[in-house]
């Protein structure tokens, strides 16, 4: 063996020790990970911030386990250790608890954890939703739209929050706040503490034109993003393709008007978590099935004889105050709407107008009352009360009630167009039947959904949104075509049933192994809107959906199904022919597309934001988000190292000071070798 | 550099160029020669170039003074008001400090 293969080895064997070697940092020892936390974050708006925050290095508390108010009442009055940080069960986490806690100025953190009690409400937005982009007057004193709610999603809490779900975590904070904590509360500083460390610290700060600005600053050193705009994508697809011709020469269908099916595709919550079963999974879920019943039973002559097509869109970021609306209505009046950059006589698309909408109707949430059917709007026209007596004549369930609009996407269009004809279909009269509107708790229990493979069970969820799509179907079908349907074709509520629990459940449900191919988390996929330069999983995927069960069959599965050459009223695509046959494919011409759905306010050179014109949402950057538990020694203990510390330093400068000034003694002088030549 | 193996005149031409050198908005020349020519200004016995090297001592020390009082009431003044001057203070930063009003 030579030298070198020896080296080799021996380094090789030295590396294997170091590996195996357990490289903490020996003041991260002293803590333990608490996992699966989900931070509450800070949200800026033109004029103000709503959200937590810690401290830059986290904010630090001793644990106090409280199972109700009354304790925690008790520690705010007698502890004699803060700051705390209480752990409490969810359903406690009101605005009187809040303010109580930012009032007795102990408090530095709070954990909330889910546990079994049932909720009988638990809702943080306002009790009139989006209310300064709303219209005046729709949210009325006696009849609040969401009644419980507690707008402490919009307060802004100068302390951070974090969720907790996993039962054992919750244990283990348990376990450690009653061997250490839970006694004699007197002498709590005297001995150590099991104490949390909540770290979410948010750069942004103020409002949004202080953070945009700061983020802009050419001069700065050293440059941070404090804030990113709110913001997604809107869907939208038409039943029929807006051109006709054969594939290369297409025109645009320029003398058509449109029924606009919309719903939207957000919700929002207090934590990094949303669920959005009522709000907005009930209207997508609608929104699609309709869109697959009407693709049934209208054709493209009926269209054509009509030159009435129907524009399904889904708005996202309509929870911060009608994001995608704000724009897109903003793109139709610009001449932007399908497509930025079009002239008016091009020979791809119609430019789109808000003249050229016919009827907008918005489904809003329909899960919480199978009795009944609401049909809200504001004035009485030809459009809506002759498509409200068809609606009436499908169904008796259908109410209809005047004068009324809860909070919809339909807003943002008659505040700018006073006479824009629209209606929004609920399941509530004059406030909501959903007690967990924009909550972690509004999910599949909330509207009573089980998954049930061949949707057999008559009274479910699944059969009453499916009768629901008929309704609407029928009557937008007679709306175009002027006759009453009759035939058999119905909505198919095994989709129903699928799309539920793509929403709710698992996203790698059938629908979506029908439209793509990726491999998704078995968690149901986040609604919350998001930053602006980050794609939602969920809007890719409906778009897909959408897309397809729009779509027209386009021959052969193969690899020549692709826009070539290129057609820009179209997308090609393989997907699977149906639910029950995913393995056939075939080629499908889409007319799904995406709008940007990013508030005009961050697109408008120079805007003004104090206007109110526009929302303004953005969402602080931060870097950390976590829970961490250790044990606080006691206060002398404390004061103990501190000192030992500082004595060791000073004691340390004596004897340096005296080794110096003894130093000829201690090292005898190196004797000089030569003599100085120059003296 | 050691003052004890440097000739008077040497003394007084850098103790000078120090003090001229500091005029260029430079302070912390001026507070480096007020202290390094301390000892030879008010402590040495008298020479015949002490006289001189004293007056700029002295007049460096109030110079670098003028400007410690300057920075400091600046430095409160700006960190004081930095959030209600807003956008101004945020124009005049060369680094924003995050999560602070």
């Amino acid at each position: 063996m030579n030298k070198t293969t020896k080296c080799t080895l021996n380094a090789c064997f030295i590396l294997c020790i170091l590996s195996i070697g357990y490289g903490e940092r020996t003041k991260d020892k002293m803590y333990e990970r608490i996992t699966g936390a989900r931070g509450c974050y800070r949200r800026l708006n033109a004029t103000h911030q709503i959200g937590c925050s810690s401290e830059r290095d986290g904010s630090t508390g001793v644990i106090f386990y409280a199972e109700t108010t009354e304790k925690l009442d008790f520690i705010l009055h007698n502890g004699t250790a803060p700051p705390y940080i209480p752990v409490m069960p969810v359903k406690i986490l009101t605005a009187d608890v809040i303010r109580k806690l930012i009032d007795s100025g102990i408090v530095s953190g709070l954990v909330v954890h889910a546990n079994n009690d049932t909720l009988d409400y638990f809702t943080h937005d306002y009790q009139c939703p989006n209310p300064l982009s709303s219209l005046d007057g729709t949210c009325k004193r006696e009849s609040l739209w969401n009644p419980h709610g507690t707008a402490l999603l919009f307060t802004d809490i100068p302390f951070p929050i974090f969720y907790l779900e996993e039962e054992e975590e919750v244990w283990k904070i348990r376990d450690c706040f009653k061997k250490f904590n839970d006694f004699d509360y007197d002498a709590q500083a005297d001995r150590p503490l099991c104490s949390l460390e909540l770290k979410s610290f948010m750069y942004a700060t103020t409002d949004t034109p202080t953070c945009k600005r700061r983020s802009s600053i050419m001069t700065n050193l050293n440059p941070v993003k404090f804030c990113d705009p709110l913001g997604d994508s809107n869907i939208w697809s038409s039943l029929y393709p807006l051109v006709e011709g054969s594939r290369n020469e297409t025109v645009p269908l320029r003398n058509h008007k449109y029924i606009v099916i919309s719903a939207r595709m957000d919700t929002t919550s207090m934590f990094e978590k949303t669920a959005g079963g009522n709000s907005p999974v009930t209207g997508i879920v609608t929104l699609l099935t309709l869109a697959k019943y009407l693709k049934g039973i209208l054709t493209q002559d009926d269209i054509n004889r009509a030159k009435l097509n129907i524009l399904f869109i889904l708005f996202n970021g309509e929870t911060y105050d009608y994001i995608g609306s704000q724009r897109l209505l903003y793109d139709m009046l610009n001449g932007y709407f399908p497509v930025k950059g079009l002239h008016e006589t091009n020979d791809i698309l119609p430019i789109i107008r808000p003249d050229d909408i016919k009827l907008f109707i918005e489904l809003s949430q329909l899960g919480n009352n199978m009795d009944k059917l609401y049909v809200h709007y504001l004035q009485n026209s030809t459009q809506i009360d002759s498509f409200y007596s068809k609606l009436r004549n499908y169904s008796e369930k259908i109410k209809d009630v005047p004068s009324s609009m809860p909070p919809a996407s339909l807003h943002t269009f008659m505040k700018k167009l006073p006479s824009f004809p629209g209606l929004v279909i609920s399941d509530h009269e004059t406030s909501y039947t959903n007690h967990f509107y924009n909550s972690i708790f509004d999910d599949a229990v909330n509207i009573g959904f089980t998954y049930d493979p061949n949707a057999t069970e008559q009274n479910s969820l699944q059969y009453f949104i499916a009768n629901v799509s008929e309704v609407i179907g029928n009557s937008v079908y007679e709306t175009i075509t002027g006759k009453h349907y009759s035939g058999k074709y119905t909505a198919d509520v095994v989709l129903v049933n699928e799309l539920f629990q793509c929403y709710l459940e698992d996203p790698n449900c059938k629908v979506h192994r029908a439209t793509q191919k990726g491999k998704l988390p078995k968690v149901p996929l986040s609604l919350y809107v998001g930053v602006d330069h980050v794609a939602n999983y969920a809007t890719t995927l409906t778009s897909l959906t959408l897309g397809w069960l729009t779509a027209d069959d386009a021959g052969e599965s193969n690899i020549n199904c692709t826009n070539n050459p290129r057609n820009y009223a179209f997308k090609y695509y393989n997907m699977s022919k149906s639910i029950q046959e995913l393995n056939v494919t075939r080629c499908y011409k889409i007319t799904m597309n995406t709008t940007d759905a990013i508030s005009p306010a961050f697109i408008i050179p120079d805007y003004n934001w104090t206007s109110g014109q526009y929302s303004t949402w953005t969402e602080s950057t931060w870097t950390e988000m976590n829970v961490r538990i250790f044990l606080k020694p006691s206060s002398a203990h404390e004061k103990m190292t501190i000192a030992i510390g500082s004595l060791s330093v000073i004691f340390s400068f004596i004897f340096v000071y005296f080794v110096k000034s003894r130093s000829h003694i201690l090292f005898t002088p190196p004797l000089p070798t030569e003599a100085p030549t120059d003296c | 550099m050691d003052l004890t193996k440097v000739s008077n005149e040497k003394k007084l031409s850098l103790c000078q160029w120090y003090f001229r050198i500091g005029f260029l908005f430079l302070p912390f020349v001026w507070a480096v020669n007020a202290i390094w020519f301390f000892n030879e200004a008010f402590r040495k016995p008298a020479y015949e170039e002490q006289k001189r090297i004293k007056k700029y001592v002295i007049f460096s020390g109030i110079g670098s003074s003028i400007w410690l009082i300057l920075i400091v009431s600046w430095v409160t003044t700006f960190q004081l008001n930095r959030a209600r001057w807003g956008a101004f203070a945020d124009y005049i930063s060369f680094i924003i400090p995050v999560g602070t009003p």
